[in-house]
């Protein structure tokens, strides 16, 4: 016989132009995509429309709001962030980003025309279709309210399919508060919105403390029958959503009726490199979204 | 399965039949420590005799031939507003490993589960795995080894072949038909009831020589409970924070990721590079917060990973009980001990 | 020399091509030796940063620099005005190498009298000499670039990042890990001493690629266990004296050094 292994090409040219159809070929795959705008937020944020430029392959970009992708700059890195935007617009995406490292450094000197790559989307997501009927409750503090954005956007897009939705937003003071533009359009969307800072400066009108005190308003003006239809998103710090989730339940909302966010660096996204686990847990794959009764049994995660 | 048994002469014909197309990999000798034992490592071999059959364990898995330290997994090339990526998945030709014990064989084959059974396989590993022929080699347990105790001790698959040295005779099992079309270089022989025989005997011989035990009964529940046990401190206080157990490790395949510039400008690099949980940064995220600053916290991670939710995900430990972790520790933390402690039985 | 600095983008923003000078006070050189070591890449590295001082490779000099790339340890009084001089000067003061770093080979003098160190070295004439000090006894140091000598791939990497504006992060992990990743044998194995257990890595193992035990140029990595350390020297049988050589050799061990002496 011929002494000589035969060379296994594990992605067939013919594949590789079939890049989605192969599962191999999708690891490392980029897509190609354009910051279209930036728009400040504040100091330390940013929201960076990004579409992905292939026309066929935005419009084949589904998401649902929850999800995360990964963010590539040739040379300087990748990470991931979440989605901001509504699943309605596919591959024309929004990212709020705060500086907080090399990237995202970066990323705020680049201007609109940047190309950036793009991996996903990946990881679990909100169960929006779920909660058709019920009342919505979402809860953010601080940078939560990024990936709690697309969840908004969801159900301003399908109003109809809810019933009451709050939206209760704490930032440390209100210089920091994300998203402004938008509040008037929640709230002509009928959705009540109520936000809280924690160090008022002098043209703050609003209450001030903690997002709890608006949950304690909202448990003293609402029956009971209330929380028996009630779905909640929570995203924040874990010291947040842990005291939040355990005020909710005590409503009687089911944990599993309540899902929340968690943050950790992927570097890969996809369940191999392990840098983003929990316990034993990849938050990547079984998150970042996760109903409270999940994160409650994660050793590690609160 | 197929069985067949040839004549000890006839290994090197095989391995002559097979070098002279392929790249082979086999273990050899690479020094003596300090106490002259023979120091052993899996590297490429040209000739038969510069493989070791009888080697023990060597001190590196055979890791780096499919998940090298570090690797590219990407390079760009950028002009003045764009740029473009190109991947590679890093193997051109198919290799043969000479001569894997039944530890290392399974340990590929966990790596197989999570690189390949899962959601997004890796072709990175994909192309590797896929274009390696494997030969088992029987061994002898030696005081580290605690593969029984993993469920490691045999191959049941993820080989071509696996030879067994049963006294006078070669007895080989053939899992591929390339296997078998190599082995129609070389005299062979069914086996005979004798043989059969003699083989079980092999084995048991073997089995008798195991004295390194763990008690996994529980285990993945027994780590729940003791999660906050002061033991993980005391193994934390002994632990470098070096991380050569997961270097050494033929299992760990956590990474990190990351891009360089080149110093023309006009390239770039995104580089994976095989990290350890227990250093310092694992759980680091942007902006600095660090999830397992102590050492401890690190270390009864990779305990979980590898003995809860590895099990948890597919019904089997992470560890294939080769002892490299324990052998290589300079401050002595051994598999075995960890468990039996935090089990309540420090010895 | 006048022309106006060519500007370079990445991906689409700006590059500074900052004005770069070289300084030494006590040290061998060899760290600046290193950076001009590989004719490859210099002309790129030179189209990153424009360098206007530098004794070694250069005439012309320049007063007007950004970054002040320091070599050495601080030994004598007029020393210590030069650094502040050249710390009011520049934007960003690196130090390079063990010695800028740590005080170096040259501050095991340290462990004795000046008296008689003078004596030692140079008998009936002496000259002023003070103990050795790193430069961040004396001024802020703004980044560090460790090793006896620094590393040529590592001082280009932090140039890269510092023209493009990426943060410059050093390995935390200790040496071992990139020396089992080199599948080098255990200079322990070979019973030979090594402090790669408790040396920053960032050097890719190189002593120990070489057979040669690490020791520690580079100082401390974080989350450094160095009782343990002394209890592995202590096991394969090394005495109290080659630990303390080690940690003592050059000067990024001198606070657990010291409370080894004391005892």
């Amino acid at each position: 016989m011929d002494a000589e292994l035969r060379f296994v090409n594990v992605i067939s040219d013919a594949q590789m132009k079939q890049h989605r159809k192969s599962d191999l070929s999708t690891f490392e795959y980029t897509y190609k995509a354009e910051i279209t705008n930036i728009h400040r937020l504040t100091e330390m944020e940013n929201l960076y429309r990004i579409q992905i430029i292939d026309p066929e392959e935005r419009r084949q970009f589904f998401f649902k709001p929850g999800q995360f992708l990964m963010l590539e700059l040739p040379g300087i890195g990748e990470a991931p962030f979440s989605i901001s935007s509504s699943p309605a617009r596919h591959g024309d995406v929004e990212l709020c980003i705060r500086k907080a490292g090399n990237l995202t450094n970066f990323l705020s000197r680049v201007g609109r025309g940047t190309h950036v790559g793009i991996r996903g989307p990946l990881g679990t997501s909100f169960p929006m279709e779920q909660m058709h009927g019920q009342n919505i409750l979402l809860i953010a503090g601080g940078l939560g309210l990024a990936p709690l954005r697309s969840a908004i956007a969801y159900t301003q897009d399908n109003r109809s399919r809810f019933n009451s939705v709050d939206i209760i937003y704490g930032a440390k003071d209100p210089s920091q508060l994300l998203f402004t533009y938008l509040y008037d359009v929640w709230r002509a969307d009928d959705i009540e919105l109520s936000i809280i800072v924690d160090k008022p400066d002098t043209s703050w009108k609003g209450p001030t403390g903690l997002v709890t005190k608006i949950i304690e308003k909202m448990f003293a003006e609402r029956d009971v029958s209330f929380y028996k239809n009630t779905y909640a998103i929570v995203c924040g710090p874990p010291v947040m959503f842990k005291f939040v989730c355990n005020m909710l339940n005590q409503k009687d909302i089911p944990m599993q009726k309540m899902f929340v966010s968690l943050e950790r660096r992927m570097h890969c996204g996809m369940g191999k490199c392990c840098r983003c686990n929990v316990g034993s847990t990849y938050t990547c794959l079984k998150g970042p979204v996760f109903d409270y009764w999940t994160v409650m049994n994660l050793k590690e995660a609160i | 399965m197929i069985f067949r048994v040839f004549d000890k002469d006839e290994l090197k014909k095989l391995f002559n039949v097979m070098v002279s197309a392929n790249k082979v990999i086999g273990p050899v000798e690479i020094g003596r420590d300090r106490d002259n034992k023979p120091i052993y490592a899996f590297n490429e071999v040209k000739s038969f005799d510069s493989v070791r059959l009888d080697y023990t364990t060597t001190k590196l898995p055979a890791k780096r031939y499919f998940l090298p330290f570090k690797e590219n997994l990407a390079t760009f090339s950028l002009d003045a507003d764009d740029w473009q990526k190109k991947v590679d998945y890093n193997i051109d030709r198919p290799f043969i490993f000479f001569g894997l014990h039944a530890c290392d064989i399974n340990a590929l084959n966990k790596l197989d589960k999570v690189l390949l059974g899962s959601i997004y396989p890796m072709p990175y590993y994909a192309a590797k795995r896929e274009n390696m022929f494997i030969i088992g080699l029987d061994c002898t347990p030696q005081p580290y080894c605690f593969c029984r105790s993993m469920g490691a001790d045999t191959a049941l698959h993820g080989f071509d072949m696996f030879i067994t040295d049963v006294g006078d005779l070669y007895f080989v099992e053939i899992l591929s038909d390339t296997a078998f079309n190599f082995l129609k270089n070389i005299k062979t022989a069914e086996p005979v009831e004798d043989d059969h025989i003699q083989y079980m005997k092999v084995v048991s011989e073997k089995n008798k020589k195991f004295t390194t035990h763990v008690d996994t009964t529980d285990l993945t529940k027994i780590l729940d409970m003791e999660f906050q046990s002061d033991v993980w401190k005391q193994w934390g206080e002994q632990c470098l924070a070096c991380g050569t157990c997961s270097k050494v490790c033929p299992t760990c395949y956590c990474y990190g990721v990351e891009e360089t510039i080149d110093i023309n400008l006009h390239g770039a690099k995104k580089t994976k590079f095989l990290y350890s949980c227990n250093l310092i940064d694992f759980a680091e995220v942007a902006g600095g917060h660090n999830f397992r600053p102590e050492r401890h916290s690190r270390l009864k991670y990779r305990y979980y990973h590898k003995h809860r939710g590895f099990v948890e995900a597919y019904e089997e430990s992470l560890c294939v009980g080769c002892g490299r972790c324990g052998e290589a520790c300079l401050a002595g933390i051994t598999v075995p001990e960890v468990i039996a402690s935090v089990r309540g039985e420090a010895g | 020399m006048n022309d106006p600095t060519p500007v370079r983008t990445y991906l689409g923003v700006p590059l500074y091509r900052p004005r770069v000078a070289f300084f030494e006070f006590s040290s061998c050189e060899g760290c600046q030796l290193q950076i001009l070591n590989n004719e490859a890449t210099l002309l790129d590295f030179l189209s990153l940063v424009e360098v206007v001082n530098f004794r070694e490779a250069m005439k012309e000099r320049s007063d007007d620099y950004e970054i002040a790339l320091v070599e050495g340890s601080i030994t004598r009084g007029d020393e210590t005005g030069r650094l502040k001089k050249i710390r009011e000067k520049a934007k960003v003061l690196v130090a390079l190498g063990s010695c800028a770093c740590f005080g170096g080979v040259n501050q095991l003098k340290n462990r004795f009298g000046l008296d008689w160190v003078k004596k030692e070295v140079y008998g009936d004439s002496p000259i002023e000499t003070e103990y050795v000090r790193p430069l961040e006894d004396i001024v802020k140091v703004d980044l560090k670039i460790f090793g006896c000598p620094v590393k040529k791939e590592e001082v280009e990497n932090i140039i890269i990042n510092i023209a493009i504006g990426k943060a410059i992060v050093h390995p935390k992990y200790p040496i071992c890990t990139e020396c089992k990743a080199n599948e080098n044998i255990c200079l322990f194995d070979l019973g030979e001493p090594c402090l790669g257990p408790i040396t920053r890595g960032g050097c890719n193992s190189w002593c120990p690629n070489s057979r040669f035990g690490c020791w520690g140029c580079r100082g401390p990595a974080e989350d450094t266990n160095i009782e343990q350390m002394k209890k592995i020297m202590k096991e394969h049988g090394f005495s109290e004296d080659t630990i303390l050589d080690r940690l003592e050799c050059f000067g990024g061990f001198s606070s657990y050094a010291q409370e080894l002496r004391k005892k």
